[in-house]
């Protein structure tokens, strides 16, 4: 019942061995080639390649047509509607593009494990922990935590209608999203507090709960960083 | 926890806590599932609606604007990583400049204004049918205006569309979308009677 939650397909094929930054680099490079050129004598071979990639991943026929059947609607309807507004030309060009990208994305979805990807995803965001917008232990654990309560979420999503079907009710949005968000809502302390126990976030990155924390103005920030700067400046 | 009743000043100058993150990632899921879960029928205009987007105004209206926002780019980045998990089972980098990558982002700032705007409108009337009324328009000027202000042009770019078709096509989606805002509203309403919690 519970969904799949992830598209990886284990294999040995080149595009798995691939290093994960470099298949998601090349994937962004092309994200934003596709769209600076319009000739379909350029984006033919482009999505050529990407078919080509697509299949030497080696997935099995029946699930690979499983992963194309919603791509293909897009690639169906958008160049159609391209062609009904504008011209054959750019319903080319246009289908070209989607095509590329499309199969590009899956090739390297598929071949690519969920970690390695967020492992990248968390080397690029690194940077911007510097700007103290972004905290890479917070965002970690955010997503750690939704992996494993979306199957949770799932499951009381279940529950909450069996139960309801069961009363002779059926399917009223409100009815069953309330009862939903407020058990989110309730396990979110329990949760919480049971992270807070392991101490999962390094205790640098970790907000002291103590009594009166909370009135305290927020503690001086790490001078030792700041400090070793200077140095590197100075010297 | 006796901390979510004392009222605080600057309290978005705050530091995330452990609770922070757990509510992000709690609403991400539920985002997620409702896109997983077969569509409930609406039977608005025969266009399938899933309420995916429904789970995007609520963590908006419930959380606060922002950390209704980040339970959304939180999605945006799952779905990055190659999840599949906006409806229908798509997922991957693909999703970004494809026609609805727009869509997608404007989550973000779609969540942020509608949970700025309950803040703002619906936490002053006395009345409670006001209060319903205000966190229902809080929905549809976040969930829709926001979202489709940076979908459309996105699809026009992404698509080649003018801005007036791409304007036409986002129009189907309209009454589903008005219809998930007006839920969308009612819910988070009756959670933040049930369940309160402090908003930011």
């Amino acid at each position: 019942m519970t969904p799949r939650l992830s598209l990886y397909l284990p294999g040995d094929t080149p595009l798995h061995r691939a290093r994960a930054d470099w298949k998601l680099s090349v994937l962004l490079l092309a994200g934003i080639g596709v769209f600076l050129v319009r000739s379909p004598a350029v984006l033919g071979p482009c999505a050529g390649l990407a078919a080509v990639a697509l299949l030497s991943v080696r997935t099995p026929p029946r699930q690979l047509a499983r992963h194309l059947t919603g791509p293909f609607v897009v690639l169906a309807l958008v160049p159609a509607a391209a062609a009904v507004f504008q011209s054959a030309a750019t319903a080319v060009t246009v289908g070209l593009r989607l095509c590329t990208l499309l199969l590009a994305a899956l090739a390297v979805t598929l071949t690519t494990r969920t970690s390695d990807i967020l492992d990248v995803l968390e080397r690029a965001l690194r940077p911007l922990e510097r700007t103290r917008l972004v905290n890479a232990a917070a965002v970690g654990l955010a997503v750690s935590l939704a992996l494993r309560f979306i199957p949770e979420a799932f499951h009381r999503f279940h529950d909450i209608r069996e139960a309801q079907a069961a009363r002779g009710l059926s399917g009223s949005p409100v009815a069953l999203l309330v009862p939903l968000a407020v058990r989110m809502l309730k396990s979110a302390e329990d949760i919480a507090a049971a992270v807070d126990a392991r101490c999962y976030p390094p205790p640098a990155a970790r907000h002291t709960e103590r009594g009166g924390a909370a009135a305290a103005p927020p503690p001086a920030r790490s001078p030792a960083p700041a400090g070793r700067k200077d140095e590197e400046a100075t010297g | 926890m006796t901390s979510s009743h004392t009222p605080r000043r600057r309290a978005a100058r705050r530091r995330m806590e452990t609770k922070d993150v757990v509510l992000i990632a709690l609403f991400c899921a539920i985002i997620v599932v409702l896109g997983l879960v077969p569509p409930v029928d609406l039977g608005v205009a025969g266009v399938p609606i899933t309420l995916q987007t429904l789970g995007v105004m609520l963590a908006g209206a419930v959380l606060g604007p922002v950390r209704g926002a980040l339970a959304c780019a939180l999605v945006v980045l799952l779905t990055i990583a190659g999840l599949p998990v906006l409806a229908g089972g798509r997922g991957g980098f693909g999703v970004v400049p494809g026609p609805t990558g727009g869509y997608l982002l404007g989550w973000i700032p779609g969540a942020f204004v509608t949970g700025l705007l309950v803040t703002v409108l619906a936490t002053r009337p006395r009345s409670r049918p006001a209060r319903q009324a205000a966190t229902v328009v809080a929905c549809l000027v976040g969930g829709i205006l926001v979202v489709y202000a940076l979908g459309v042009p996105w699809t026009s770019v992404s698509t080649g569309l003018s801005l007036r078709q791409s304007t036409v096509t986002a129009l189907y989606f309209l009454p589903g979308d008005a219809f998930k805002a007006v839920v969308a509203g009612l819910v988070a309403q009756n959670v933040r009677q049930a369940y309160p919690i402090e908003r930011r």
